[in-house]
């Protein structure tokens, strides 16, 4: 069989474990929403401060939700390859002629397809929210951009750990790295207005350009200056954590 | 009564050395609660200058409360998972063999849950003096906000006995965690209620956990008041009742299926 066919399969099998085991999928959906609801509700006089660039709160918000949304979604496929240590099912996996590429490549594509139920959810929030769609279509694409882009990168640090760790009780560090990679950037506030170390990490942390990707067609009109700089994040965060992820894949080949 | 008192005392005393000597069981109730702290402060510091936020002297000042209870919920749920583990390891089922009193069993986890939690605030208030937070009602102040937080321990660590007593699974237990930090976002635990609008504001009047903690926040940003003081333990009371009552029904109910 062909590596893609391999890798297909591989995410098919990913996606047909949602209606069975719903509780690995769920808080990929509810999270997001539940943050949401957590952020926008208490902060939305936020937007009254000088320098914030957005009308309404829901606007700066949403789009970091989406992305997190992503990032779960990511994350749920890499606990399902620990899932396969732990249950001996992986092993299996690494004994047949598969291309060892497809195994790393299956999952990432079982990642974006995952991504895509909370974003399309997320974006009928957004909608009903009264977000403006400043930008339209553009603005959605580079926002589907941005939270596609986020579950792979997740998809292959969660996949990276579990790969060298073989167990689901890595799963708490899959989270935090996604947590803490997120709110250690312009996740609640812009760039201007944080303060101390935060305002320090927000500067050189990838994920304040991808934000800026994912919420320009809410704050205004998609740029290619708005637009370059989170492409090049996001393409160094990919590169980085799949090479992480493919040498996790290189110490468990036997 | 001073056999059962001493029984009391020996599974309280078990519950914390088991925390204590779990160094990764100290992060989730401590290190993490920082954590957030400290991102969320340095976050939010401007929004302090919006109109109709409190006198604060910096963002930090106002979130210390809520860090405080976090903690102490975060605590609280750590005892509820560990009566779980009693369970899943067989401990429970031996401790009942014994002619131990039974409501050792639940008093000696609640009672651990709240020694934690009044450390952990005296902690949390340090760290944060360290950082230049002031807290206004300087000693006595500190003091009160540690006794909110071990009571709101007690009530919130006999739900997660309770839970735990029930279903005798650490991760059903763990899994209940989102559901109270839901409650702790849907109330003045992270921005005031006066800069909240629209129906997220009526549910955060309508939470009790917003005047749990505004009535702890108001020992450290505007200093003692033994009105709020009380308010405040009345309503960590009111969850301890309410606990108790279902931890002692969870726990008849797990000695009636015979463990």
């Amino acid at each position: 069989m062909s590596t893609l066919a391999v890798a297909t399969g591989i995410a098919g099998r990913s996606l047909r474990l949602i209606p069975r085991v719903p509780s690995t999928f769920i808080p990929s959906v509810v999270m997001p929403i539940f943050l949401t609801i957590a952020f926008s509700g208490p902060f939305a006089n936020l937007v009254r401060l000088p320098g914030f660039p957005a009308e309404k709160i829901i606007d700066w918000i949403i789009p970091m939700t989406m992305i997190q949304g992503g990032m779960f979604a990511g994350i749920t496929t890499g606990m399902g390859v620990a899932r396969d240590f732990e249950n001996g099912f992986y092993d299996r996996f690494l004994m047949s002629p598969a291309s060892r590429m497809s195994l790393l490549f299956g999952p990432l594509l079982a990642a974006m397809l995952r991504a895509f139920i909370p974003f399309v959810i997320l974006l009928g929030i957004a909608w009903a929210s009264g977000a403006n769609f400043y930008a339209g279509l553009m603005g959605i694409g580079t926002l589907a951009i941005a939270v596609l882009g986020c579950a792979v990168a997740a998809g292959a640090w969660a996949m990276g750990l579990a790969l060298r760790f073989k167990t689901f009780q890595i799963a708490p560090l899959m989270q935090a790295g996604v947590f803490l990679s997120v709110f250690t950037s312009t996740a609640q506030m812009p760039l201007d207005l944080l303060t101390g170390w935060v305002h320090e990490v927000a500067r050189v942390n990838p994920m304040t350009n991808v934000l800026a990707l994912a919420r320009q067609g809410f704050l205004g009109d998609v740029t290619w200056g708005g637009t370059w700089p989170g492409l090049v994040a996001l393409t160094g965060l990919i590169g980085v954590l799949l090479f992480f992820a493919y040498r996790g894949m290189q110490k468990v080949i036997p | 009564m001073s056999r059962v008192l001493g029984q009391y005392l020996a599974l309280t005393r078990r519950s914390l050395f088991n925390t204590l000597r779990t160094p990764i069981a100290i992060f989730p109730i401590i290190g993490f609660p920082l954590l957030l702290l400290s991102m969320t402060s340095a976050a939010m510091e401007r929004s302090t200058s919006l109109p109709g936020f409190p006198p604060v002297d910096s963002f930090l000042q106002f979130m210390v409360a809520t860090t405080v209870i976090q903690g102490a919920m975060f605590g609280a749920i750590a005892g509820g998972a560990g009566i779980a583990s009693d369970i899943e390891g067989g401990f429970f089922e031996r401790l009942i063999a014994t002619p131990v009193s039974r409501t050792a069993i639940i008093i000696g986890r609640v009672a651990s849950v709240a020694t934690m939690a009044f450390f952990q605030a005296l902690v949390f208030i340090g760290v944060t003096v360290i950082f230049g937070m002031r807290p206004e009602g300087g000693v006595i102040g500190t003091l009160m906000v540690a006794a909110i937080a071990a009571l709101t321990a007690a009530g919130i660590g006999s739900i997660a006995v309770a839970f735990g007593l029930r279903t005798g699974s650490t991760e059903a237990v763990q899994g209940s965690f989102p559901l109270l930090f839901a409650g702790l976002f849907m109330s003045s635990a992270f921005f005031p209620r006066t800069l909240m609008t629209g129906w997220f504001k009526t549910v955060a009047d309508w939470n009790p956990l917003s005047y749990l903690i505004e009535n702890t926040r108001s020992q450290i940003i505007f200093g003692v008041s033994w009105g709020d003081f009380f308010t405040a333990l009345g309503i960590a009371a009111g969850i301890l009742v309410v606990g108790t009552l279902f931890a002692n029904l969870a726990l008849r109910g797990r000695l009636a299926e015979g463990a």
